[in-house]
């Protein structure tokens, strides 16, 4: 009894012996056991707990691996040999076809080549003669048996990190490059003898075993003395790719479709008041910021607007400005606006855009491209509303608010009325007839001087609607003056659409060419204004600057909206861009002056009437 | 019980790597000698590819250090000398006391002696003469030369270390029994002092302390 107690210690010993060889032997050659051995390590150092397992040989080595308990429940048997083999896989040849193995690293497919670069056998000899120890000698021997097992591990422990295979079980650890190649482990009762090529490269190391009454414990090495056969070199990852189209960049196409985003209005993230543009217009303004809208800008331009957050300022709505406009951007917007109308199509091609591109987008938007490029270019600008010069001598001289505004070459549009004598003319709200204005007043800018020649007929016509306003205003700075008109029109301009009314808190003089409108088609309104120079004389420079504010204020909305005016009516804009250039030189007749002028009459009115005062009209004092 | 003797395979050394070849070797040994419940600590030479083991405790990882660096300084008072530092275990056994001995003596079980021989590396004359011809060759020849050294010193000092293994486990029975609660058995590193002949006195005080057979009680 005494001896069955003596030898279910002595076995127990055993039995934890080799659980534990086994758990030093995998944590020190398998590095996807050991990264998980390594982080439970790190857990129960910070928590000084040492397990029942770790109390065994008293070395503490953490959580066994799962697969050890059930490798140890297969080798119940203590008399039969424990074999470990760590095999060495390189990756690329078929699997291994060795049994009971485990390899929670090896790759999912692909032939890979596999040797065994250690082995390991444990081997609990049974002597032939069992001695019977007594009471206190069995006592005293399992003791001396146990503690000699601890110094056994111990040196096995040293051993391991002495060996070859140690170095590559550390390369492999490094989390920081990955190999072609892995460490593998088998465990075995029984072991595959070496070939001769392999066993000439192999040497063995016997641990001094620990002989006990019952029986005799050893453990032996056999390893590779040398690993530099093997090309154990790091998979050659690829460098940090910089990703430079991305959404946002400058030097992103902005023609180019970014596959996340089908249309631009999913891209952006700007407040946008009121409803998203129907995706199926083609006018559609998809982005607050649209490409289109800062893509054509020179880099001057783009680069001030940087600076501030234009994409605020400009919505998809028509005449709805989040923030009011600073003196500098103040006559952009109208042309800003209606650009961006005119690129919305193009827009809908690349779908994105960097919200403020630092440089001007060379690529113009398509759909423009195809058509006048003078024009094209001038969209891509933001050109500021200028005040059309009188006809005195000045014909051939502009004159912006803002002498310092670079695109302040364009001249305010048409009054709405001259639309119907256009090549494409029809009747269309002021809105319409503003665009086509500023369409004309763009076209005509050009590197060349023919949006001089332009801008001089343009000025012309706008000198005959409204010539005092204009020249007064010519006689001054401008800016000052613009700048506060452009607050007043900071009002809802879907109002000023809906009542096609105007009025300006500046005209105190005769409505007649107060009522100017900034849309119109270019080519009509030549004779127009040509008739009306000396009448728009006469008026005050409040006056002009009222004009020319309803003018931007009844600037076709960016959205196409079919309520306020004719899709076609813009569609036929575009497409016969360089006709309707042409065409605001075709002469006008008187009924489409008066028209012009009975709108922006009307404009006035409506200006007047929100600033507060009644509008008195010559019809009424007749 | 006898005192087992480890001489452990000379090495011979440069100033600058006598820290870690000292730490590498005295904590393997003091590893297989502290049987109580140890953490392992794998530590990374860095000057040779070696990693050796450490029981982790701290205290003696402290005076493991100060004896080291006792070491040291008696290596640059004495350059170019071959050293031996002696790293004993024994117990502790209370005896009655005489005008001799103390109340307790020191029965030492083991004893590892780790010999060393601390060289100055030769600088090189070519430079001086021939200085044009020869700018580059004694770099590149410096460089191999070190880097060859450092190869024969690193396969010596895993010699060494094998050695310990080896001898470990072929002596286990004059290993005495684990005492509960203690992590490692009484040691001592002795180190060359100053003298000679103080040497000489340090080993005659060892062995008037582990009651040599020789010795009269």
């Amino acid at each position: 009894m005494e001896m069955d107690r003596e030898s279910g210690k002595l076995e127990q010993i055993v039995s934890q012996f080799r659980s534990k060889i086994l758990h030093v032997i995998l944590d020190s050659r398998v590095p996807s056991l050991h990264h998980h051995h390594h982080q439970q390590q790190q857990e129960s150092l910070s928590h000084s707990r040492v397990r029942k397992t770790d109390k065994w040989f008293n070395l503490v080595l953490g959580d066994r691996p799962p697969a050890l308990e059930n490798l140890n429940f297969s080798l119940r048997n203590l008399f039969d040999p424990m074999v470990i083999d760590i095999i060495l896989v390189h990756r690329g040849s078929c699997s291994s076809s060795v049994d009971n193995l485990y390899s929670p690293s090896a790759p999912a497919a692909g032939p890979a080549d596999e040797t065994v670069i250690e082995r390991w056998v444990v081997q609990y000899d049974c002597p032939r003669f069992i001695a019977t120890p007594s009471g206190a000698d069995a006592c005293v021997s399992y003791k001396k048996i146990y503690k000699k097992s601890i110094i056994l591990l111990r040196s096995l422990y040293t051993q391991m990190r002495l060996l070859p295979a140690y170095r590559i079980f550390k390369q492999l650890s490094s989390l920081s490059q990955t190999y072609n190649f892995d460490l593998v482990y088998k465990v075995s009762s029984f072991s595959h003898p070496f070939s001769r090529e392999e066993e000439s490269g192999m040497k063995e190391y016997i641990f001094a075993p620990v002989e006990a009454l019952s029986g005799c414990l050893s453990v032996s090495v056999t390893y590779r003395a040398t690993l530099s056969d093997f090309n154990l070199e790091p998979l050659v990852s690829l460098p940090p790719k910089i990703i430079t189209d991305y959404v946002g960049s400058p030097t992103t196409d902005p023609m180019r479709s970014f596959p996340s985003s089908d249309k631009g209005a999913h891209a952006t993230s700007f407040p946008l008041r009121g409803a998203r543009p129907p995706s199926s217009s083609p006018f559609q303004r998809p982005h607050s910021w649209s490409s289109g809208f800062h893509r054509g800008f020179p880099s001057t331009k783009t680069q001030s607007l940087a600076g501030s957050p234009p994409v605020y300022r400009t919505s998809p709505k028509p005449y709805d400005i989040a923030s009011p406009p600073t003196d500098l951007y103040g006559n952009r917007i109208q042309n800003q606006r209606v650009s961006t109308l005119q690129q919305v199509t193009a827009y809908d091609e690349y779908k994105s855009s960097p919200p403020f591109s630092p440089s001007a987008s060379p690529s113009t938007p398509s759909y423009l491209s195809g058509t006048n490029p003078l024009r094209t270019r001038h969209c891509s600008e933001t050109a500021p509303v200028t005040i059309p010069l009188p006809l005195t001598g000045r014909s051939t001289r502009y004159l912006s608010p803002n002498s310092s505004d670079p695109s302040r070459h364009s001249l305010p549009p048409l009054s709405p009325r001259s639309s119907k004598h256009d090549a494409s003319s029809q009747e269309s709200p002021s809105g319409i007839r503003s665009y086509r204005k500023i369409e004309a007043l763009r076209a005509g800018e050009s590197p060349s001087g023919l949006s001089n020649n332009y801008s001089a007929q343009k000025v012309v016509r706008d000198s005959k609607d409204d010539s005092g306003r204009f020249s007064a205003l010519l006689s001054s700075s401008g800016s000052p003056r613009i700048g506060f008109s452009r607050s007043s029109s900071r009002l809802s301009f879907q109002d000023d659409m809906d009542d096609c009314e105007f009025s300006c808190p500046f005209d105190v003089d005769d409505v007649d060419v107060s009522d100017s409108s900034s849309q119109n088609t270019e080519g009509k309104k030549a004779s127009e204004f040509t008739a009306q120079s000396n009448l728009v004389g006469k008026k005050s420079q409040d006056a002009a600057v009222g004009i020319l504010v309803h003018m931007l204020r009844t600037a076709p909305p960016l959205r196409q909206d079919s309520s306020c005016y004719s899709t076609h009516s813009l569609r036929t804009e575009y497409e016969g861009g360089v006709s309707i250039a042409s065409g605001f030189f075709m002469p006008r007749k008187t009924a489409d002056a008066l028209e012009e002028l009975n709108s922006y009459r009307e404009m006035k009115d409506l200006l007047l009437s929100k600033s507060g005062t009644r509008v008195v009209r010559k019809e009424e004092i007749k | 019980m006898n005192c087992e003797v480890c001489q452990l395979k000379e090495l011979e050394v440069e100033h600058f790597e006598i820290r870690e070849v000292l730490r590498c070797i005295l904590h393997t040994i003091v590893f297989h000698r502290a049987l109580g419940l140890v953490r392992p600590k794998d530590v990374d030479l860095e000057l040779f590819e070696i990693t050796y083991v450490q029981c982790g405790d701290v205290e003696l990882e402290k005076k493991i250090d100060e004896k080291i660096d006792h070491f040291i300084s008696w290596v640059e008072k004495h350059p170019n000398k071959k050293s031996q530092i002696c790293l004993s275990f024994y117990e502790v056994k209370s005896k009655q006391p005489s005008w001799f001995t103390n109340k307790t003596e020191r029965l030492y079980w083991e004893q590892w002696y780790i010999n060393l021989n601390v060289t100055q590396h030769p600088k090189h004359h070519s430079s001086k003469s021939h200085h044009t011809k020869l700018v580059v060759d004694p770099g590149e020849s410096a460089t191999e030369e070190r880097s060859s050294r450092r190869a024969m010193v690193e396969a010596s000092l895993r010699e060494v270390l094998f050695q310990i293994i080896k001898f470990v486990n072929e002596k286990k029975d004059h290993v005495p029994p684990i005492s509960e609660g203690v992590i490692y058995f009484p040691y001592e590193i002795t180190i060359p002092s100053s003298s000679d002949s103080a040497f000489g006195m340090d080993m005659i005080k060892r062995m008037l302390h582990s009651g040599h057979p020789t010795m009269l009680s």
